[in-house]
């Protein structure tokens, strides 16, 4: 059955998670995508965590995931050679993605002028923490800081704590996502007879744009002054994460409060026509009594039971759940969302298969994260040999010139 | 029939447009959606009751008085809040929420309830290549909006659904927001401190986000797919699926390893110092993410700190890990003494990964996002002028600015039923008197504070 970006090709020039993740995202779902790495191999292939806890650029939990789908050669872009035939790649690209630092694709005569010159179709998608402008272009960024200073780190957490990150790498997923989009409203724009793209995108930017609170609480403070702050524990009244007999739920009863209270059997509380929404901003005695009952309601259950019987009312509550619990949660399993991909260094185990679920071009079956350099010969040799002058005669020289 | 020109034949402006998205969202993922591909160039048409409150949308149903939104303002919460906390005579075009990701589009009213907007609903999917909702999926099974219902109008439809777990499985219709998602797939423990509860943190929406651009970036490749094959479909997107892929890594560390993912908080994989650290100032933080050995010597040397440098414990990025709570305790005892933003520059110059901990006063007040001319500085009709936030990325050769206001409610219902649907004024008219169109609420369906 047909792809959903069946006829795309796509070079990924990326390292650790945004760039590679824009590219996954691509290949997952149909697109011809060449990893080119340099001869040392992505950074993410020395980051764990790895199979055995053992470190092997061929078992790293995060390279893996981010490269299902690609086929992987070999290129080192500072040599003559290796831009050579990085130029002879893009000729054939409908979009590259890359994170270098700004300038260095320039440097290497591999900038958007050089590369679209003879090909004005061409999308390149350059990702960096800061954009390609402006007094910070220069500076490194990394996930926590580039949380801190564009997203809603400050936030995060408790109000007598220092602020936490959000999990893993988010501010990285999600601008390798808008990425993604970016180089496919540019795509879809060559579709329509219009040139190609260069697309600037900063991570800051991307997290002082994200829907995560940020745009959100910006329009706040620049409609009244005031920005988010972190909230105290029980700040929310029958609202937020509250502990089970066997662990915890993550509640919303303020946004039922006559629901929850008859739940919990303290119809008593109600007034003729219900609750009063003001009863619940002043502070007091009822609030404590409400808050008490609560509790009490809660630690009488399991957490399951709990999310249960409040969703059978339309209390919005979910589980706060660990990997495992997700692993065996019988609602994903259900929907197969997990997919098993094998790998001669791992065997088969369990990724995170699809997001979305297509009716025309359902996705198909993922393949594994290629080796390091696994596919050189085929992508340099048997599909360019000829327009680039090589045979499989030149791999050991390309090879100790330190090229592939 | 929105029938787009073949590939090569017309040249665009923006990337989308001639691309009409109808839209029937709710709180933060499905309107991030439809913000990002209005932002591109499509005309993105929100349908919206005015005989009832939606709620979850413009927050008609709960007009926040001023002196209730100033309070909650000064402890930082997610509130409706007004410009200067008025709600003025029409609340539900001025709240920050909807405001924040609703420009460039139109409103026009129907109540799809009921058999007239229904059929109004109807005529505009016909002209439409794309709808997206994200609402519980019994709702729109209850209104016979599916996809199976859609195509019989037109059968070149592109429709996104976003649940919160998916049109089916057990928790098919459990209501969330994205905090309750993120506890559910294991992002909640995962970003808890490492040495408290999990109640102790503030709740995050990062599952909205995350899914708002893959919603987006979908719908521009099933976009592309139908111009090459003449076919639409149905993309099924619950938000809790859309946010997995970002916590792959723990995932397969328990299916390669075994491994439970324990609360991380800020600690990272291989990387110490890795942090948050006080500075000069209440509630002022630099984060620091230090991976070598020469950057935590230049690290040291900028905090003129040869102790840290020199201590033991410290020598390797092996032994910095091992002792990173150790090691953080004291980094912060120097990091105390610094203005936020000047040990910000001084690291960065000395090689160190850092960064001020912001605000949006801050971000507001940024060099680097003035400098990009990032914000958008719009006047919204009854509104006033601010700053807003600006796009996620920008294009060499595309416009990068696309600033009309966010539509009122209802605001171009006319415009969308004579001209596009194909009412007569007449027909028009009938429903605006019986209050099921127009452009604003129909009389007593918003209740005020005084009420």
């Amino acid at each position: 059955m047909a792809q959903l970006l069946e006829g795309m090709r796509v070079l990924d020039l990326g390292r650790n998670v945004a760039a590679p993740f824009a590219a996954k995202l691509l290949a997952d779902y149909g697109a011809d995508v060449i990893k080119v790495e340099h001869p040392a191999g992505d950074p993410a292939r020395r980051v764990g965590p790895f199979l055995h806890d053992e470190p092997n650029p061929e078992t790293s939990a995060l390279f893996l995931h981010l490269n299902t789908n690609k086929r992987g050669a070999t290129l080192d872009l500072a040599t003559p050679e290796g831009q050579r035939i990085l130029r002879r790649l893009a000729a054939d690209a409908d979009a590259i993605v890359e994170d270098f630092a700004p300038g260095q694709l320039e440097a290497w005569g591999l900038g958007y002028e050089a590369l679209a010159a003879d090909h004005p179709e061409l999308v390149l998608a350059s990702i960096t923490p800061f954009g390609q402008s402006g007094p910070y272009r220069d500076y490194r960024g990394s996930e926590i800081t580039l949380q801190a200073m564009g997203g809603s780190l400050h936030s995060n957490g408790s109000a007598a704590r220092y602020p936490v990150k959000l999990g893993g790498h988010a501010a990285h997923y999600y601008a390798g996502t808008a990425a993604a989009l970016a180089v496919m409203l540019a795509c879809y724009r060559v579709d329509a007879g219009e040139r190609g793209d260069w697309i600037d995108l900063a991570v800051y930017e991307t997290q002082a744009g994200s829907m995560d609170r940020r745009r959100y609480f910006l329009t706040v403070a620049a409609y009244t002054g005031y920005p988010a702050r972190r909230q105290s524990p029980g700040s929310h009244v029958i609202s937020g994460v509250r502990p089970t007999r066997d662990g915890y739920v993550n509640v919303a009863g303020m946004h039922r409060p006559d629901a929850l209270l008859r739940l919990i059997g303290r119809e008593d509380l109600l007034g003729p026509e219900g609750i009063e929404r003001s009863a619940f901003t002043e502070p007091g005695a009822f609030l404590d009594e409400v808050e008490t009952s609560f509790l009490a309601w809660l630690l009488q259950r399991g957490k399951r039971e709990v999310v249960a019987e409040m969703q059978d009312r339309r209390i919005l509550a979910g589980l706060l759940q660990t990997t495992e619990d997700l692993l065996q949660d019988e609602h994903y399993r259900s929907r197969g969302v997990w997919e098993t991909v094998d790998h001669p260094e791992t065997g088969p185990i369990e990724y995170p298969g699809r997001q979305l679920v297509l009716s025309e071009t359902p996705k198909a079956p993922a393949r594994r994260a290629p080796l390091l350099s696994e596919h050189t010969a085929e992508v340099l040799v048997d599909e360019l040999g000829a327009d680039l002058g090589l045979t499989r005669a030149d791999l050991p020289r390309l090879r100790a010139e330190g090229v592939v | 029939m929105a029938a787009p020109p073949p590939p090569g034949n017309t040249p665009r402006r923006l990337p989308l447009e001639g691309v009409r998205v109808a839209t029937i969202t709710v709180f933060w993922a499905g309107p991030h959606v439809t913000q990002l591909l209005a932002e591109w160039g499509a005309d993105v048409v929100r349908v919206e009751p005015i005989n009832v409150v939606q709620p979850g949308t413009r927050f008609a149903e709960h007009v926040a008085a001023p002196e209730q939104a100033r309070e909650l303002a000064e402890q930082g919460q997610i509130f409706v809040y007004y410009p200067d906390f008025e709600p003025g005579d029409e609340p539900w075009n001025r709240n920050s929420e909807f405001n924040a990701h609703s420009r460039n589009q139109r409103s026009m009213a129907a109540d799809v309830m009921q058999p007239e907007g229904r059929e109004a609903f109807l005529r505009l999917i016909e002209q439409s290549d794309v709808f997206i909702e994200n609402n519980v999926p019994e709702t729109i099974e209850r209104a016979n909006l599916t996809y199976e219902a859609l195509r019989e109008v037109n059968p070149r439809i592109i429709v996104l659904r976003m649940p919160a777990y998916g049109l089916d499985g057990p928790y098919k219709n459990y209501r969330a927001w994205g905090t309750h998602v993120e506890g559910m797939i294991g992002h909640h423990l995962i970003r808890s401190y490492p040495d408290e509860t999990p109640d102790r943190m503030s709740p995050a929406f990062t599952a909205d986000a995350l899914s708002g651009v893959t919603g987006a970036f979908a719908v521009v490749a099933a976009l592309r797919h139908r111009d090459r094959t003449g076919r639409g479909q149905q993309i099924e997107m619950p938000l809790a699926e859309a946010y997995l892929p970002a916590l792959g890594e723990y995932i397969l560390d328990y299916t390669m390893n075994g491994r439970i993912t324990p609360q991380l908080g800020n600690r990272h994989a291989a990387h110490a110092p890795h942090g948050v650290y006080p500075t000069a100032g209440e509630d002022r933080w630099i984060a620091i993410d230090v991976g070598s050995d020469e950057e935590f010597a230049a690290l040291c040397g900028v905090l003129e700190a040869p102790a840290l440098a020199s201590d033991e414990r410290f020598q390797t990025s092996q032994g910095r890990w091992m002792e990173s709570e150790a090691l953080d305790a004291e980094l912060g005892a120097y990091t105390r003494a610094h203005d936020r933003h000047e040990l910000f520059h001084a690291l960065q110059r000395a090689g160190v990964t850092a960064a001020p901990v912001h605000d949006e006063l801050d971000a507001l007040a940024s060099e680097q996002l003035a400098a990009r001319e990032w914000f958008e500085e719009t006047e919204y009709p009854g509104v006033g002028t601010h700053r807003y936030p600006g796009l996620l990325f920008r294009m060499a050769h595309t416009p990068n600015r696309a600033p009309a206001p966010p539509p009122r409610l209802g605001e171009h219902s006319r415009d969308i039923y004579l001209e596009l649907l194909g009412y007569s004024a007449g027909e028009y008219e009938a429903l605006a008197a019986r209050g099921l169109v127009g452009e604003t609420y129909a009389p007593g369906v918003v209740q005020w504070p005084s009420d």
